[in-house]
């Protein structure tokens, strides 16, 4: 071994020892230079990056080129790849449950791997507060999952608007999407027969009989008044005017792309979801102090128990049902997406309030990362 | 669990302190097993320090304890003057350590691993992780990761993770393992630079024969306790002297001595008469012998002291205890 000059001076005076700790060692605020050096120990994971990439930009990027191919190769078959109802499935579906998972993934890498790679030791005889030390693993793997999550979106974003159907089927029926409702009034004022022969009315007031394509005569509403080919044009338009009307409600919540709207509340809502999974999957793991069975049961906890517990009726349980954080944040789910746990939207969720559902996904936050904390400053290294 | 508890908050007078380590009934328990038992120990700054002990004795834990690794059970302690844990960060500042198998984030490269280490100290670490890996002749396999790296790449690496916080104090554990001959002696003639800077290196190790050379005073615990400790040359000062004798009749030439009250203990071996004085016995009985020897018509071809070593002294005093229980 060589003698190098820069170490060769003698070491500092007892004061000089003072002064080193003038440097915040002490304190549970990590430095930037300790969020860098951890991120890129995450990044350097050349395993766990790909898996990480595979799924938040992968899987979705995959499933979106193969509609772009289809739709191009054979248009007439295969409707275009983007567009409202593919953004919300891929959401809802995708996005949503895979963002959570590979997020936990990470975190539970993030808050092992000092432990199982024996650089745990190593850290703390640096005197750095061990709070710090757990403190500074949560901004650098935010670093790295949600500018992942938000590309995959952004990538499904992109497709979803720049490869809409440039018209609406509505009720089977190509309708001008974006109509006001005074605008799909005045549409169905001129589309008479597609109105009544595909929009079912409700109420009993309708009088409106037309010759619909497939040739038979359709009585709507009631008895016919009239005979088939023979429709009062005034009556059949005010009537058709009022079943748009009917419809209109129905009719707004279709779109031919995402509106900006829906995708920036879908974007926060996905990167939320992400956020969560990662706080405790490190809390977590850093707990048990090891990696795959922390995955493993957060797995569990999104495939399996919160499904169950979102939809279960538990007596006496309900409230400890609620307490799961899956349940809040699909509570925080945006209107217009179907429900993200599966089912009909709103149909057999246990009912929870917003500010239940932001108050359950903090404390998740806050419990998870106290808890790792804790047990990073008390476990022996 | 209870922490050790600490006396007072340490003062200018207390980081000058002679001592770089210094504990009083440092007690460390695992259930029933106490594998720190009333520890008293006491290091002096600027010097090489051999902590030795059996497998089991408790060296490792002592180390993690005062490195704040676990909690122990009672007592005090200080590093360099400054009670730990009370201001662990302080004391640690200018401590550099290894414990166990040095081991590292096996994907990340030698330089990468100790950019993640001198990010947690201060800002002036960064510039040392160059010199450190060329102090320990790493500089040309540090963009390697780590993966690749021998036992003892990973060893010289430990070395160069202790040298980023310009240490005062450097606690060893069993720094030699995996490290051929050449790397032991590096390994030596390192320490012992660092020593001449001034530094004080805490070297745990079984490997006594390194510990003799390398070391300035020793310690030696067992089960849990530090049974001596002091200088070495002091230390072994106190153990008996065997004295060889090589003659023309080695049967004849014991039963001479024996008639010679000196209480040695003697012993007619292929290399002839080994005699086993007591400790502190004075140079006169040596010559006291080669008279009795002369007297009696015995040729006397070698009488030769032979200065106890420190494995031998080791072995007395750890087997002494062992045979008093």
């Amino acid at each position: 071994m060589t003698t190098a000059p820069d170490l060769t001076t003698p070491p500092p005076s007892g004061a000089a020892l003072v002064d080193g700790a003038g440097d915040g060692r002490g304190s549970w605020m990590p430095t930037l230079p300790m969020i860098a050096t951890r991120f890129m120990e995450l990044r350097k994971r050349r395993g766990l990056m790909i898996a990480l990439v595979g799924v938040t930009i992968g899987i979705p990027t995959l499933f979106l080129v193969i509609r772009l191919l289809l739709h191009a190769f054979a248009p007439n078959t295969y409707g275009p790849a983007g567009g409202y109802d593919i953004f919300t499935a891929l959401v809802a579906g995708v996005l949503y449950v895979f963002g959570f998972i590979v997020a936990a993934t990470l975190g539970c890498t993030a808050g092992s791997v000092d432990l199982t790679d024996g650089m745990f030791r190593h850290l703390v005889v640096t005197g750095r507060s061990r709070l710090a030390l757990y403190l500074a693993r949560i901004p650098a793997g935010l670093a790295i999952i949600v500018p992942l999550v938000a590309i995959g979106f952004t990538i499904v974003c992109g497709v979803c608007a720049f490869a809409a159907p440039t018209t609406l089927t509505y009720q089977g029926v190509k309708v001008p999407a974006g109509l006001s409702r005074t605008g799909l009034e005045h549409w169905a004022a001129d589309h008479v027969e597609a109105v009544v022969c595909n929009f079912p009315p409700t109420g009993p007031n309708f009088q409106v009989t037309v010759v619909c394509p497939n040739g038979g005569p359709v009585i709507n509403g009631g008895p016919a008044s009239g005979t088939p080919g023979q429709v009062p044009p005034r009556s059949n338009k005010a009537q058709a005017v009022q079943i748009a009307d009917q419809y209109y409600s129905d009719y707004s919540t279709h779109f031919l792309s995402p509106p900006t709207s829906l995708m920036v509340e879908a974007g926060l809502w996905i990167e939320l979801e992400a956020v969560v999974g990662f706080i405790v999957g490190l809390g977590l793991a850093s707990l048990l102090g090891q990696r795959t069975i922390a995955v493993v049961m957060m797995i569990v906890l999104e495939i399996i128990l919160t499904p169950i517990f979102a939809r279960a009726r538990i007596p006496h349980f309900s409230n400890l049902q609620r307490a799961v954080v899956g349940l809040a944040t699909a509570h925080l789910e945006p209107k217009a997406l179907p429900l993200a746990i599966g089912g009909a939207r709103g149909v057999d969720l246990l009912p929870e309030s917003t500010t239940v559902a932001v108050c359950v996904i903090v404390a998740w936050l806050v419990g998870w990362t106290v808890v790792g904390a804790w047990r990073m400053m008390n476990r022996d290294a | 669990m209870s922490t050790a508890t600490i006396p007072q908050i340490p003062d200018e007078h207390d980081a000058q302190s002679r001592w770089a380590v210094e504990t009083h009934g440092l007690t460390k328990r695992f259930g029933d097993n106490v594998a720190v038992n009333g520890v008293e120990l006491l290091v002096p700054r600027g010097c090489a320090f051999g902590y030795l002990g059996p497998n089991g004795a408790g060296k490792t834990t002592l180390i993690r304890v005062l490195l704040g690794l676990t909690h122990a059970d009672g007592g005090t302690m200080s590093l360099l003057g400054h009670p730990v844990p009370k201001h662990r960060d302080v004391a640690l500042a200018r401590v550099g350590a290894i414990v166990d198998e040095p081991r590292f984030h096996a994907h990340l490269t030698g330089r990468q691993n100790l950019q993640i280490l001198a990010a947690a100290r201060e800002p002036a670490a960064r510039d040392r992780i160059a010199p450190s890996l060329e102090r320990v002749g790493m500089s040309h396999r540090a963009d390697d990761r780590v993966s690749k790296y021998s036992m003892g790449m990973r060893q010289r690496l430990g070395v160069a993770a202790c040298l980023l916080g310009d240490p005062q104090l450097l606690i060893l554990d069993e720094p030699m393992n995996g490290l051929d001959p050449a790397g032991m002696r590096e390994m030596r003639d390192m320490i012992l630079s660092l020593v001449a800077e001034g530094r004080t290196v805490v070297l745990s190790s079984h490997l006594l024969d390194e510990v003799e050379r390398t070391c300035d005073a020793v310690a030696i615990v067992d089960q849990g306790r530090i049974i001596r400790q002091g200088p070495i040359a002091e230390l072994l000062a106190g153990a008996s002297v065997v004295v060889q004798v090589e003659c023309s009749d080695p049967h004849r030439a014991c039963a001479l001595i024996e008639r010679v009250a000196i209480g040695a203990h003697l012993d007619v071996g292929t290399e002839g008469l080994a005699i086993t004085l007591p400790s502190g016995t004075a140079r006169d009985v040596i010559a006291e012998i080669a008279r009795v020897l002369v007297e009696g018509g015995i040729s006397v071809y070698r009488l030769q002291p032979i200065q106890t070593s420190l494995e031998s002294w080791f072995l007395q005093v750890t087997s002494r205890l062992g045979a008093s229980e």
